[in-house]
């Protein structure tokens, strides 16, 4: 069983999208497909191994291009595909997807597939330890809800218990379900309904959601999350100086891989890093950027660096 | 020179290069001190182009950088799941998955003979039915086929469609689209996605440490060594001076850190006969050796010594077999309430002891307190004390935050 297999080559899945397409091709066409899914330069490769016939997959007649492949053509899974399937199903939170007898059923099919992994051969050695309810029935039933109206972009109803115990309801337009290994919780990205407000991404935690009703509202796109979660950062990043001891430079440049972030080289002991964040970020980045004490130089930006200094300033009155 | 080709033929020496760009992706040309400046530019050509749409340009005085820039929060698949779908293949190789797939079906058999004469009437290319034998046996190990012998004849089958089971258990595409970014081995995952032209645009994973996925094929085999219950032996290079060495041991857990983005595989090792850890990163090969009888005893070990590990140091400095640390914090009730959910949810069970009005302790044994440190300094500003078995702790902790009150002026 290969993970650097040509079955899984990007060559393979381009030529399975053009060929399975059953319309004639121009080359423009051809050239197209080929820049929209492939690698950057895959074209250059590409387009002489059809001009010239080497890889005789199509019929071609007066410049156009007519796939030999029915339209019927599929790919079956290797046995490296089904015994990742046999793995997943063995996690806890595989239950969130499945009623009980379609588990059980799915179970059944997999029976002869061997497992390439079991849940504990991973530890996730500081992980946080008040993880998800992920078999209470409420919580599989929201979150099958919420799946299903991304899915379908539909609107619910959520009512939703704050962390300071008030209990409010509120109508989203869920547009993605974000899993935290570390916190071993799932969340909801989703745009709340407003006729006045502009669009802004709230997040909610499942285990406070109390109730989650489909509304009989769909949204015809939806909105780039992604740029609205990028307009919501601070406009001055954070600006670190990392000093190379104690590896630091590498230690900070994986804990931090997470952040948008630009990094350059000052000298042969220092780097200098920005990293991009907004306020619903910044307790954890704070918290981050402590734990790794002297090795990393808060210059800015001064909202932040007012913060450090605050904690440094309560630490030294407690020190002994 | 030899023609540029965006594939590769094995993944080892691209995986450290990738890595390289990924973690230091600022390095320039003359830095990859390593490797010859042709070489450099051969794979940062490549990297260019396998990860076009994630790739940083800036211009220093020393040259041109490039960086990638992924952040994973807010990506729908981890875009260095492309690296590993660059490899090579020839004309033939091409065809013959498109023509023997098409010419087969899941529920009538062909002989070679049959396939070969199909492909030259259907699809007008003639393949030397050696060759055809040779693809058809490759994808029967890969379970793309089946084989079935009827009488002396022996019959090969595709099997099942897979988006048969999607419409029958239409969670499960979501469940792939899950899995493919928060489980091991997503790019498996991935690649079932491709399968079933279909993309995640349901789900996002906070904490993902994409760089792991360049460790997978080395994990894939850990994990067999593991399921067969089998002793391992490792050729290591170190990331600290580069030298290489072997590691023989007992591979029994993937330890993995959600914050730090290290990966570790948690042995017991045949040389000391103690659990010990290697970065994943580091090891760059693997080589399966005999099944060990006593593997399950020697995992129910390691359980039991889970609350004790902080991280994946299974012994200390003092050559002690357990530390003691209490920490003591100023929480004000009421306002900071959270600083004790924080210490229940990430003080890996350790004691939190109210002694008087706003003034809590955290007690907590431990193989190796050093380990601790990172952690303890997220609490500056609430820390009034600390005792630690092993003084250097508390050493290092309060000349860090000297350190740093000069730093900032304090």
């Amino acid at each position: 069983m290969n993970l650097f297999s040509d079955i899984y080559n990007c060559y393979y899945q381009i030529m399975k999208s053009i060929l399975k397409q059953q319309t004639a091709l121009t080359l423009p066409e051809l050239r197209t497909h080929i820049t929209q899914t492939g690698y950057e330069e895959s074209l250059l490769y590409l387009i002489p191994k059809l001009t010239t016939g080497e890889w005789d997959l199509f019929k071609q007649e007066d410049g156009i291009y007519l796939s030999k492949i029915s339209k019927e053509f599929y790919v079956p899974l290797t046995l490296l595909q089904k015994s990742y399937i046999k793995s997943i199903l063995q996690d806890e939170r595989i239950h969130l997807f499945f009623s009980h007898e379609e588990y059980v059923r799915l179970d059944e099919i997999f029976s002869d597939i061997p497992t390439l992994w079991n849940p504990d051969d991973f530890y996730y050695y500081d992980r946080f330890s008040n993880k998800d309810p992920y078999n209470n029935p409420d919580y599989q039933r929201h979150f099958r809800t919420l799946v299903s109206a991304i899915c379908d972009k539909q609107y619910v109803d959520i009512s939703y218990e704050s962390g300071a115990g008030h209990r409010v309801h509120h109508h989203y337009l869920p547009c993605r379900l974000e899993y935290s290994i570390k916190n071993d919780k799932f969340r909801l990205l989703g745009i709340e309904k407003s006729k006045h407000q502009k669009d802004r991404v709230e997040i909610l935690n499942l285990d406070r959601m109390k109730d989650v009703e489909l509304l009989p509202l769909t949204a015809s796109r939806l909105p780039d999350i992604n740029q609205i979660i990028r307009s919501s950062y601070y406009k001055e990043p954070v600006h670190l100086l990392i000093h190379t001891e104690r590896n630091a430079l590498e230690r900070t440049m994986l804990q931090f891989a997470n952040y948008e972030k630009n990094t350059r080289k000052v000298d042969d002991h220092t780097y200098e890093c920005c990293i991009y964040y907004n306020q619903k970020m910044e307790t954890e980045l704070l918290i981050e950027v402590l734990s790794f004490g002297p090795m990393i130089e808060v210059l800015g930006n001064e909202r932040f660096l007012e913060q450090l200094k605050e904690r440094l300033r309560k630490q030294k009155r407690l020190s002994p | 020179m030899s023609e540029f080709r965006e594939l590769i033929k094995s993944f080892p020496k691209t995986r450290e290069y990738v890595r390289d760009f990924f973690v230091y992706g600022f390095k320039t040309r003359d830095e990859f001190k390593e490797k010859s400046p042709r070489t450099y530019d051969n794979e940062r050509r490549r990297i260019e182009s396998w990860l076009s749409g994630f790739i940083k340009r800036d211009y220093t005085e020393k040259g041109k950088n490039i960086s990638l820039a992924i952040d994973s929060n807010l990506l729908d698949t981890n875009p260095l799941y492309r690296v590993w779908k660059t490899k090579s293949f020839t004309d033939n190789d091409i065809m013959l998955h498109f023509f023997l797939l098409d010419s087969l079906s899941a529920l009538e058999g062909k002989t070679i003979e049959s396939i070969t004469d199909d492909i030259l009437d259907n699809y007008g290319v003639f393949f030397d039915s050696q060759i055809i034998r040779r693809k058809c046996n490759a994808y029967v190990k890969e379970g793309l086929l089946r084989k079935e012998k009827q009488g002396k004849e022996l019959f090969y089958l595709k099997n099942p469609d897979f988006q048969n089971m999607i419409h029958e258990f239409p969670m499960l595409l979501n469940a792939i689209k899950y899995y493919q970014l928060s489980a091991p081995l997503g790019m498996i995952g991935n690649t079932i996605l491709d399968t079933l032209s279909k993309e995640n645009r349901v789900f996002r994973v906070k904490h993902s440490f994409f760089v792991h996925t360049l460790e997978d094929e080395i994990l894939l085999q850990i994990l067999e060594a593991m399921q067969k219950r089998c002793s391992i032996q490792l050729s290591i290079k170190s990331s600290k001076n580069s030298r290489e060495g072997t590691q023989r041991g007992i591979p029994l857990q993937i330890f993995t850190s959600t914050r730090t983005g290290r990966r570790f595989l948690c042995l017991h090792s045949c040389r000391s006969k103690r659990f010990t850890c290697t970065r994943m990163d580091t090891i760059k090969k693997i080589q399966i050796l005999e099944a060990v009888e006593n593997y399950d005893n020697l995992k129910a070990t390691l359980q039991k010594n889970h609350p004790y590990i902080w991280g994946v140091s299974f012994q200390n400095e003092r050559q002690t077999r357990m530390e003691s640390i209490k920490i003591t914090l100023h929480i004000q009730e009421g306002r900071e309430d959270f600083i004790l959910e924080r210490l229940k949810r990430e003080g890996k069970g350790g004691i939190i002891t109210r002694i008087e009005p706003n003034i809590y302790t955290y007690e907590k044994e431990i193989f190796d307190c050093n380990e601790m440190l990172p952690w303890v300094r997220t609490f500056t500003g609430r820390i009034k004390d600390i005792e630690c078995s092993s003084s250097r702790l508390k050493n290092l902790f309060y000349s860090d935050m000297e350190k740093m009150y000069e730093l900032y002026h304090i």
